[in-house]
């Protein structure tokens, strides 16, 4: 096979290479990880007509379809014009016409803009989940238009309560959905129920008084998972009615620095997440001196340090009055190769705009 | 309407060390009680406990308390002239009116023999009410026993009288469980008219029962005083119940035959 | 006599009934159920015809109106017992028939049983007036017929809703007839429900032997596994009068405090202990037969009218093991045949 194809624009297109030359795998976006079980149809006559008549789960939620050959790609991409449509433009009001918010004009044609700000995953949150505190497919829903399309890289995971099973220590900006629960002592039978839940599978920041018959709560630490609420009996627990998020940043897997996020903001608002994000464009932009590179958010974050990360991303931002936000935070690295950071100054990495040589 | 649950104030006029743990409180009251009835007794922000009436006379009230939790620990903080607060008297008693002119059996057990302790003081003050009484009381050890001098009283005017100890020797006391002595009891010498109490606790009541049965004496003649979780004490609160009884007004005492199938 | 109000009428003679009476009614609260986004439905003094969750049965029952999870017996001092106060102002409730034959219940053991009656449960019913509410067939989990409890002629108003927002209103209690005056009469009758998806039949336990067999009887052992003694069933049901008393000492005065009368359950941890930590039924099966018995057979056993239960399903509803109520009744009645068979 003597073919001459360009891996990188094909990759932008969300075709992956694979072992066998000419063969790719396409990466079809479901943002929040939930469509309608008719897409499937779709997916079934892309495989069926151009790939191996299988798919794949995605690590981040997508369809993956693989053997699709690179003379079927320009008909893939036409036939995909019905998928993106309405999984992006219907679903999540999606300006396809944008990139990184600059009108830049999209070939329905030609399939997918960008395969920047990878696609949102989500678990099923509270859609079903008994323990889910928010409904992480719709926030998916919201977001994916202010992140996508772009050629800013940047893994948002979406939990729907603290025991994050979708992973947003994981990513790069991970978002979990928290309860703010209040407690109405005339409900309160003094069973202890909550406090016995708190302890065994939460925080322990509960406790029966045995004077009041009361519970007491040490707010300090309460993670918002909305436990007690799930146990009691009587319905003493309950949640606010509107949603808070706690964002965790930075977090990765890779070869080289892998860690765990850690905090940004705590007891943010749905508006607060959302106007942040719209700060995540200008962010990357800034730290790469306004070329996009295909590097992941949490590099970024370390580029610009995160005083100036906070500066970029809480611009313009109307924080909540319940709304924390880390004065500073100390990662945790597993560095593959001791000291991995400590290198020649003319190896550092820079960010922000650099002065014209 | 009359507040059933409302305590009123009654001075402690005498405290008693029976043992370490277990003291006995007089009252200076009116209140009447049938013999075998409890009140509920009360400390304002600590809670209330039902109490057997375990004497009564003229003008007062004896309870013996058994210091083993919240509310007991504060009351044997109180000293004579200290007020406290009662409601009552609650529950059925002993069937007084069935015992007059038999031959009385009690069989009791440790703090057991509280509630009857009226009972068998009012048998010994007054001569004639039954034709005699037959008494095995059994206590787990020499620093267990209660009412010292009653027993005393008690061996000296009841006709048959075993004092038992569980597995300690001392003298005047036989050693072992009650059990042990219920065939000594001379069933003939009762001619079937006679009546049993048993009181002690539920596994002691429960063998008690079993034995009197082996050795002939009649089911419909024992009697037994129960003891459950109590919150209200007026068939309110729904704590003591087992069955369609509840213990706080259709008991303490129940008769055996409906004893020994209240299953818990 | 019955009329039909619009809606701007039926504010009207809300509002002048306002004046007069606490008015309760079920009352939707979103996003207060147990879990995330759901709604939990509960009684609440409301202030507005629009405050009535009329559609969907209330998750937990009208006796909180009348016998609150907690009240104040006494506020004491040192030396004195003051009993607590309420308001002496009259109280309508919106309910269904269950939960308005379900005091009949309540009332057999606050008021009379074992020669007592509550004056705390006495001075809120002494209050209260019921407008019956057409229930419309209630729910997939209501069984009221089975249990005779679908009727009442326990009512001063009854309402059906109407989807436009009009009201019907029949008028039984003529105390209640200066407040229709303008209002063109029509003809209105309320309707009860005289069929249920759900039918049960309450097994006879004829005697001790066969009572005692079935408390022994293996049935029980599978809710060891199932029921997480939580109570819930309990709490949400219209029936169930068992409560604690419990002294409490407010925070920042030690010297004053009050005597609190707090819903209890037969099937929480802790409602047999006495000093010593002896229970007398320690697992789930033994509370759940317990529970069930009292329901079924120890209730009646004592007050011959009427079992436990009004078949209002809550208890189903609440539990989150998805343990029903009317399953494990069937059960207990296959294990009473199996005993009367002698196969067990
Ligand atoms: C009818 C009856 C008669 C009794 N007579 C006597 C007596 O004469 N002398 C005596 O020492 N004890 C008697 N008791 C037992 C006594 O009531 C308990 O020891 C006492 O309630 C313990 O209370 P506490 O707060 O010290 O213990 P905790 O263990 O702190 O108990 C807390 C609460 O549990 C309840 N409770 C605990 N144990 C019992 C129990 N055994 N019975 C009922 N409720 C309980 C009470 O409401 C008490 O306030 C009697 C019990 C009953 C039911
Ligand atoms: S589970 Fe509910 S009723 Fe039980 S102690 Fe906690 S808040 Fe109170
Ligand atoms: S139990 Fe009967 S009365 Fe109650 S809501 Fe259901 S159908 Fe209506
Ligand atoms: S039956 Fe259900 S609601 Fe009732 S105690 Fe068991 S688990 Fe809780
Ligand atoms: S037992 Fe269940 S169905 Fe019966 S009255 Fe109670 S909650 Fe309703
Ligand atoms: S079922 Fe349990 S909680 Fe309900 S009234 Fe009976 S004993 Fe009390
Ligand atoms: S003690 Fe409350 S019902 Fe018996």
């Amino acid at each position: 096979m003597n073919q001459d194809i360009n891996i990188k624009t094909l990759q932008k297109n969300c075709f992956r290479q694979s072992k066998v030359p000419g063969v790719f795998l396409l990466q079809m976006r479901v943002p929040g990880g939930y469509v309608s079980a008719e897409m499937l149809e779709i997916v079934k006559h892309i495989s069926e007509t151009w790939g191996d008549g299988n798919f794949h789960f995605g690590t981040r939620q997508t369809f993956d379809v693989c053997g699709i050959k690179y003379q079927d790609v320009p008909a893939v991409n036409e036939y995909l014009e019905k998928y993106i449509k309405s999984v992006e433009e219907d679903v999540c009001g999606v300006d396809m016409d944008l990139i990184a918010g600059e009108k830049v004009g999209w070939n329905p044609k030609a399939g997918y803009p960008t395969i920047g700000a990878r696609n949102i995953t989500a678990c099923i949150g509270n859609y079903h989940c008994v323990c889910g505190n928010v409904n992480t497919f719709e926030l998916a829903r919201k977001i994916e238009g202010i992140i996508f399309p772009s050629h800013y890289h940047i893994k948002i995971n979406i939990s729907g309560c603290p025991n994050d099973c979708n992973k947003a220590h994981l990513c790069d900006f991970g978002i979990i959905g928290v309860a703010e629960m209040e407690y109405h002592p005339d409900r309160c039978i003094g069973c202890g129920l909550c406090a016995r839940t708190c302890e065994k599978g939460s925080t322990r920041v509960l406790t029966l008084n045995e004077e009041t018959g009361k519970i007491e709560k040490d707010t300090c630490c309460c993670v918002g998972c909305g436990e007690c609420a799930r146990v009691c009996p009587a319905s003493a627990w309950t949640r606010k009615e509107e949603k808070y998020y706690r964002v965790i940043i930075g977090g990765r897997t890779g070869r080289q620095t892998p860690r765990t996020g850690k905090m940004f903001l705590n007891w943010a608002s749905e508006d607060v997440v959302l106007s942040v994000l719209k700060n995540w464009q200008n962010f990357s932009a800034w730290v790469m001196n306004y070329k996009p590179e295909y590097l992941h958010g949490g590099h970024l974050i370390d580029r610009a340090g995160y005083k100036k990360f906070k500066e970029i991303m809480l611009e313009g931002v109307k924080l909540n009055p319940e709304c924390l936000v880390a004065e500073d935070i100390y990662w945790h690295e597993t560095e593959y190769r001791s000291n991995f950071n400590v290198k020649p100054l003319s190896l550092h990495h820079t960010a922000g705009p650099q002065d014209k040589k | 309407m009359e507040n059933i649950v409302q305590p009123k104030p009654y001075k402690i006029s005498e405290v008693r060390h029976e043992t370490d743990l277990e003291y006995t409180f007089r009252f200076d009251t009116d209140i009447k009680v049938n013999h075998g009835q409890f009140l509920m007794l009360s400390i304002p922000k600590i809670g209330e406990v039902p109490i057997s009436v375990s004497d009564q006379g003229d003008g007062w009230l004896e309870f013996t308390i058994r210091k083993v939790g919240k509310v007991t620990n504060v009351i044997f903080e109180k000293v004579a002239g200290d007020v406290m607060f009662l409601r009552g008297p609650y529950g059925n008693g002993w069937p007084m009116d069935k015992f007059q002119g038999k031959h009385l059996i009690v069989i009791a057990g440790g703090t057991g023999v509280s509630p009857v302790r009226s009972t068998l003081n009012f048998c010994a003050r007054n001569e004639g009410f039954v034709k005699d009484v037959s008494l095995i009381c059994g206590f787990k050890g020499c620093n267990c026993i209660l009412f010292k001098s009653d027993l005393e009283k008690w061996q000296n005017n009841f006709k048959h009288t075993w004092l038992c100890l569980d597995n300690e020797d001392k003298e005047g006391f036989c050693r072992g469980f009650v059990t042990n002595y219920i065939k000594e009891l001379p069933l003939n010498e009762y001619e079937d008219n006679y009546e049993i109490i048993v009181v002690g606790p539920p596994v002691m009541m429960k063998y008690v029962g079993l034995e009197l049965i082996k050795n002939g004496f009649s089911e419909e003649k024992i009697w037994m005083s129960f003891e459950r979780k109590m919150s209200c004490g007026v068939g309110k609160c729904g704590h003591c119940r087992i069955d369609e009884y509840y213990v706080c007004t259709d008991g303490p005492v129940f008769p055996y035959k409906i004893a020994k199938n209240l299953v818990d | 006599m019955s009329y039909r109000l619009t809606q701007n009428e039926a504010d009207a003679v809300f509002a002048e009934l306002l004046k007069k009476f606490d008015i309760y009614a079920p009352h939707r609260h979103v996003c207060a159920g147990r879990y995330s986004d759901d709604d939990i439905v509960k009684y609440d003094k409301v202030e507005s015809l629009s405050d009535v969750e009329y559609k969907k049965k209330s998750d937990y029952p009208m006796k909180e109106v009348i016998s609150p999870i907690q009240q104040a017996l006494f506020y004491f001092t040192e030396d004195e017992y003051r009993e607590s106060k309420v308001s002496s102002r009259p109280i309508l409730i919106f309910a269904r028939p269950c939960d308005i034959n379900a005091q009949k219940i309540q009332a057999r053991i606050y008021a009379g049983n074992g020669g007592f009656t509550d004056s705390y449960y006495e001075r809120m019913k002494d209050r209260v007036k019921y407008i019956l509410m057409d229930c419309e067939g209630g729910d997939d989990n209501c069984f009221c017929v089975s249990m005779h409890t679908n009727k009442t002629d326990n009512y001063s108003l009854a309402v059906k809703f109407h989807e436009d927002g009009s009201l019907f209103v029949k008028v039984k209690d003529q105390d209640f007839d200066n407040y229709f005056q303008e209002i063109k009469e029509i003809e209105f009758e309320p309707e009860f429900v005289n069929k249920n998806e759900l039918k049960v039949t309450v097994p006879v336990i004829k005697d001790h032997e066969t009572l005692n067999k079935l408390k022994a009887h293996p049935m029980w052992n599978e809710f060891n596994s199932r029921c997480i003694s939580c109570g819930a069933c309990t709490i949400a049901c219209s029936t169930c009068t068992c409560f604690t008393t419990k002294d409490i000492i407010y925070g920042d005065n030690p010297e004053v405090g009050e005597r609190r009368r707090i819903e209890s359950s037969c099937q929480v941890d802790g409602y047999t202990t006495v000093a010593g930590g002896i229970s007398y039924r320690k697992t789930a099966g033994e509370k759940m037969r317990f529970k069930m018995l009292h329901k079924f057979h120890d209730y009646k056993e004592r007050f011959v009218d009427s079992d436990m239960c009004v078949g209002c399903g809550r208890c189903t509803a609440r539990c989150p093991q998805f343990i029903s109520i009317t399953t494990t009744l069937d059960k207990m009645s296959k294990a009473i045949e199996e005993i009367e068979k002698g196969e067990v």
